[in-house]
């Protein structure tokens, strides 16, 4: 049942919109119901778990790891999912009654639900690793929460995530230690063998990343600041997160480590004191604020330290407590915010000083925030007072534990501390009952609300008042809780009345000195200055903020740089950098280089070179761009027959092919361009060029031609006919071999075309036939009949190609790009295929590469594994044939979207210039004359 | 040596192009490093052995060329193709806002 449960909240995130859109913000209610029922599932289990027992679900889940989807329950865990569920449930059914109708509720209750589902994961998780991956969700869902709320709330959000984003870090590194050290991430067994495998330092490694990961997410000095800034949001996230759970997360944290911890002094002495420290701390800033709700935020902050404190105290009389003043202070500290919003919406306003006398016009109101504010006060006979009672005792008893070796004073100061942190706690409760209630009444047309906005408060306010009076109706849950941080066997024994013990006689001393307080409260104030002091955490922690954010926007303007030279710079001289140090550490590489092996160097490498220098240097002066491309097809002309010349003819066909197209797509673009306007200097360009030139041909000279064939291309060439069933060896790499490598490579292919066709998204018009203009109608008529004939052959020499590529020169990338040339042609000549278009050609190549790469995982083998498919007639075809389809179709797709795209895009219609009479184009550029000399 | 001939000369007019500046001169700079890189990969094989890769049976070690920079070099040409298309695409947009611009600015006249 417990998977049941978490599934069910967390699957109705996904419904969350729907649900949006029919009822509106009244989704409130149906979300109460389902946590309602996620509750039941989890009562299912609780007299097993009562019983002693805990229930563990386990699945296989990150099995590299070794790391399993476990889910729990026992006490703690039992705890803390019913107030996630109780309150949620109440939350969620004050939430329709307290927002505006025009409130944007779709994203407020998805994230509710969202956070919802990830908290009862925390606590329900058996795993470190998914308890970590909860802990995450609920930061980034507090941070979203605040942060859609509008004026302010972007700092606060920001301030809070990275708050807790720290403290979960700290809790990460805490996870790992732990992992590695006890080689498993289950909770129950890293305990069970921690003792035998943590070593001291480990233990203090890890118990201050735990403390940092529950003091940030706790709100604890330093770190408290964020939580009253989180009161932005809107009074129900207030409620649910930043009163009665999210905060509670790191409490809950620390009991689930203190098993491991409770004999380290350190541990129960760093709590103690911070915890104290906080507990006065925050209800004194609460004693001096105005606005309810960062008077209740402090008083959270308060209360959340005295949780701490008996954490730290470590005895299970003082978890116990700890555990019970969780129950009571989600109770009424729930209540006390649903109530401040209902006042907020009814009177109009939630400061102190505004408000007066509402307990004529609101009695019901009143009665209900009195009950909370007496519990939060500690009066009896509210479940406040009985925690707090449990609290003083176990403050008093400090020594007992092993930390101070039985010095009574520490109990004493311990309980003194807490008296007067309770004292303030009773002084700033009477405040606010007496703030808002008390006095003349000023407004008028003021009534009680609705008995729905009413109910959700309601409930937990006399639960509040039911655990006081009957408090042993809790000793079950509490024992059991206290045996799972550690403890054998406790018999609590809770009541109201414990006859007159020393707690009392603190607990008398704590409500007058409250008393007192309250009613001096002005003249404290004065003394202790009037304003308060402007807080230091959020100005330290902006101007730390403001510094970061500086400091990236400094690192990132070195890369924000149009000019080439400067990112060129960076490349080269790393690259330069990198020669000198290889020449300065390898052995041998300064002189004693391997001989060259003979016939390397060939002598029509000489005739290559004769063509390929001068044809290079006249690209490098030309100032046309016409000229420049022609110059460019050239070279690569010459390269493709010496690639030829080189015993690669799959290489040399591609790159033919690839210059053809080139030029196609090319010549319209740089034909309406002016080339050369000299940006850089001509003495920087020199030298880099002759830097780059020596450095590199140095290199080719130095590294290469040196050694005899390296075992992988013996292993490719000897294997790849028996385990490819191909003979082109260069075609089985790219297919089959080097399958992945070529999916990445066609992925590349597709986001290039998907950027051109981006690029030139905005502004593409109906395409002008370019060759009308240049070429007069005979001239038409003769490339037309010509393409006619052309286009077929070339449709026929893919199919061939494709075909054959895996056993001859060809296969999918070759026979794309012939299909482009023929693309290209009737593109030339103004005919129009009847082919898919660009976007269809590569979605389809995509999805038929990746579609293939996966069938070897279907049948059983690993990605990419060539399958032999039988197919009637043909024997069998094999998957990576499949794979080289979808090469062939992406490669296609790029060539059509280039030629659409690029042809045709000056022809805006807004301007009756074209190429030809752009006066800054130097050579009378046509495309059609350049598609003409190129073409075959 | 001849191999690092070309490479020298290649990458040097490549950088020269690029360095001077200018989109189209940064475009043809760009392919002809693209040479360059895939000469350079070629050689990395091993330019003594010449027969083409395509194995039959039998295969002879001592002059067979090695198949893998091939395989690399011919995704890579492929892939300059792809993302030289990307750059005209973006280079002929600019261009023709820049266009634009210049024959607002001009106010229609003819600047020749």
């Amino acid at each position: 049942m417990l998977v049941a449960s978490l599934a069910l909240v967390g699957l109705t995130t996904f419904f969350v919109p729907l649900l949006v859109r029919y009822l509106g913000r009244f989704t409130g209610y149906p979300l109460a119901v389902i946590f309602l029922i996620a509750a039941g599932l989890l009562l299912v289990e609780s007299p097993e778990v009562m019983s002693g027992e805990t229930v563990v679900q386990s699945w296989e889940w990150v099995a590299a790891f070794d790391v399993q989807f476990t889910l729990r329950l026992n006490g703690l865990a039992l705890l803390f999912a019913m107030l996630v569920l109780g309150v949620g449930a109440l939350v969620l059914s004050y939430a329709p009654q307290y927002l505006d109708p025009s409130y944007e509720v779709g994203r407020l209750y998805t994230v509710l639900n969202l956070f919802a589902a990830a908290m009862l994961g925390i606590v329900l998780s058996g795993d470190l690793i998914l308890l970590l991956v909860f802990w995450e969700i609920t930061s980034l869902s507090s941070f979203l929460l605040v942060a859609g709320s509008g004026a302010g709330g972007g700092r606060q959000a920001i301030r809070a995530l990275v708050i807790t984003g720290m403290g979960g870090l700290a809790f990460f590194g805490a996870v790992i230690i732990l992992a590695v050290k006890t080689q498993t991430t289950n909770i129950a067994e890293v305990f069970a063998v921690a003792p035998e495998r943590l070593s001291s330092a480990d233990y203090w490694i890890v118990g201050a990343l735990v403390i940092v990961a529950a003091f940030t997410k706790s709100a604890q000095l330093p770190f408290h600041f964020w939580l009253p800034g989180a009161m932005v949001a809107v009074t129900p996230v207030s409620a649910y997160l930043h009163a009665a759970t999210l905060v509670k997360a790191g409490i809950y944290l620390l009991l689930l480590f203190s098993p491991l911890f409770l004999d380290m002094p350190a541990w129960n002495f760093t709590l103690l004191t911070v915890g104290l420290a906080t507990a006065v701390f925050g209800a004194y800033q609460a004693l001096r604020q105005r606005d309810l709700k960062a008077l209740l935020a402090y008083s959270t902050v308060s209360q959340l330290g005295t949780m701490v404190a008996l954490v730290g105290v470590g005895t299970s009389s003082a978890l116990a407590a700890a555990a019970l003043l969780v129950i009571a202070h989600a109770l009424f500290k729930a209540t006390l915010f649903m109530l401040v919003g209902i006042v907020d919406r009814e009177a109009g306003s939630r400061d102190l000083d505004e408000l007066s006398g509402l307990w004529r016009a609101m009695p019901i109101t009143a009665t209900l925030t009195g009950l909370a504010a007496m519990s939060m006060a500690g009066v009896p006979p509210l479940v406040g007072f009985v925690a707090k009672e449990e609290a003083f005792y176990s403050f008093l008893d400090t020594p007992q534990a092993m930390w101070t070796q039985g010095q009574a004073w520490t109990g004493i100061a311990a309980a003194a501390i807490a008296v007067l942190g309770a004292a303030l706690t009773f002084a700033y409760s009477a405040r606010i009952f007496g703030g808002i209630f008390f006095g003349p009444l000023t407004q008028r047309k003021l009534y009680e609300p609705s008995w729905l906005f009413l109910a959700p408060a309601f409930v937990p306010a006399i639960a509040g008042l039911v655990f006081g009076i009957a408090p042993w109706l809790l000793n079950g849950i509490i024992d059991r809780t206290t045996v799972d941080v550690g403890f054998t066997m406790v018999q609590s024994d809770l009541s109201l009345w414990h006859g007159f013990s020393t707690a009392l006689i603190l607990s008398m001393i704590a409500i007058s000195l409250g008393l007192l307080i309250h009613f001096r409260r002005r003249w404290i104030v004065r003394w202790l200055g009037e304003e308060p002091p402007t807080p230091l955490g959020p100005i330290i922690f902006d101007r730390l903020w403001d510094a970061t954010v500086r400091f990236g926007t400094r690192v990132g303007r070195t890369a924000h740089n149009t000019s080439v030279g400067v990112h060129l710079f960076g490349v080269g001289a790393m690259l330069l950098g990198l020669a000198i140090i290889g020449f300065a550490i390898i052995p041998g590489a300064g002189g004693g280089l391997p001989a060259m092996i003979p016939g390397a160097a060939q002598p029509v490498d000489i005739a290559i070179l004769i063509l390929l220098i001068p044809t290079v240097i006249f690209l490098a002066r030309t100032r046309s761009a016409i000229a420049a491309l022609v110059l460019a097809g050239f070279v690569g002309l010459i390269i493709a027959v010496w690639l030829l010349l080189l015993g690669a003819p799959d290489v040399a066909l591609t790159l033919l092919l690839v210059e053809f197209l080139t030029v196609v797509v090319a010549a319209p673009v740089l034909s309406r361009l002016p080339v050369h306007r000299d940006i850089g200097r001509s003495t920087t360009a020199a030298i880099s060029a002759i830097v780059v030139g020596v450095i590199s041909g140095l290199a080719v000279w130095a590294f290469t031609g040196r050694r005899q064939a390296s075992d992988l291309s013996e292993y490719f060439l000897t294997e790849a006919e028996e385990l490819t069933g191909g003979t082109n060896v260069v075609n089985t790499i790219l297919v089959d071999f080097r399958g992945l490598d070529t999916l990445g490579e066609i992925t590349v292919l597709f986001a290039a075309a998907l950027g051109l066709l981006a690029a030139t998204a905005v502004g593409v018009r109906a395409r002008k036939d370019a060759v009308s203009e240049v070429l007069g109608v005979g001239e038409r008529a003769v490339l037309r009949v010509g393409a006619k004939i052309v286009i077929p052959l070339l449709a026929i020499a893919a199919v061939v190609l494709f075909w054959r590529g895996h056993d001859e020169p060809g296969g999918g990338f070759i026979a794309g790009l012939v299909a482009g040339a023929a693309v290209a042609v009737a593109s030339i000549s103004g005919i129009r295929l009847r082919i898919p278009s660009a976007g269809v050609l590569l979605a389809a190549g995509l999805v038929i590469a990746l579609a293939s790469a996966f069938l070897g995982p279907l049948v059983g083998g690993t990605i990419m594994e060539p399958i032999k498919i039988s197919v009637p007639l043909l024997d069998y075809v094999t998957s990576s044939l499949i794979f080289d389809l979808g090469v062939f179709l992406i490669v296609v797709g790029l060539v059509r979207a280039a030629l659409e795209r690029l042809d045709g895009l000056d022809d805006s219609g807004d301007s009756d210039e074209t190429g030809g009479t752009d006066p800054q184009v130097v050579m009378g550029a046509n495309p059609a004359d350049q598609s003409k000399q190129v073409a075959p | 040596m001849t191999m690092a001939i070309a490479v020298a000369v290649l990458a040097s007019v490549g950088t020269w192009l690029i360095v001077r500046g200018g989109a189209v001169r940064l475009i043809l700079g760009f392919i002809l490093l693209g040479h360059a890189v895939n000469l350079v990969i070629i050689a990395a094989g091993g330019t003594f052995r010449r027969v083409a890769p395509l194995v039959d049976g039998g295969v002879d070690l001592e002059t067979t060329a090695d198949p893998l920079p091939q395989a690399f070099v011919l995704t890579a040409i492929v892939i300059t193709f792809g993302v030289t298309v990307y750059l005209l695409s973006l280079l002929a947009r600019t261009a023709k806002s820049s266009a634009r611009d210049q024959s607002s600015r001009d106010g229609g006249g003819d600047p020749s």
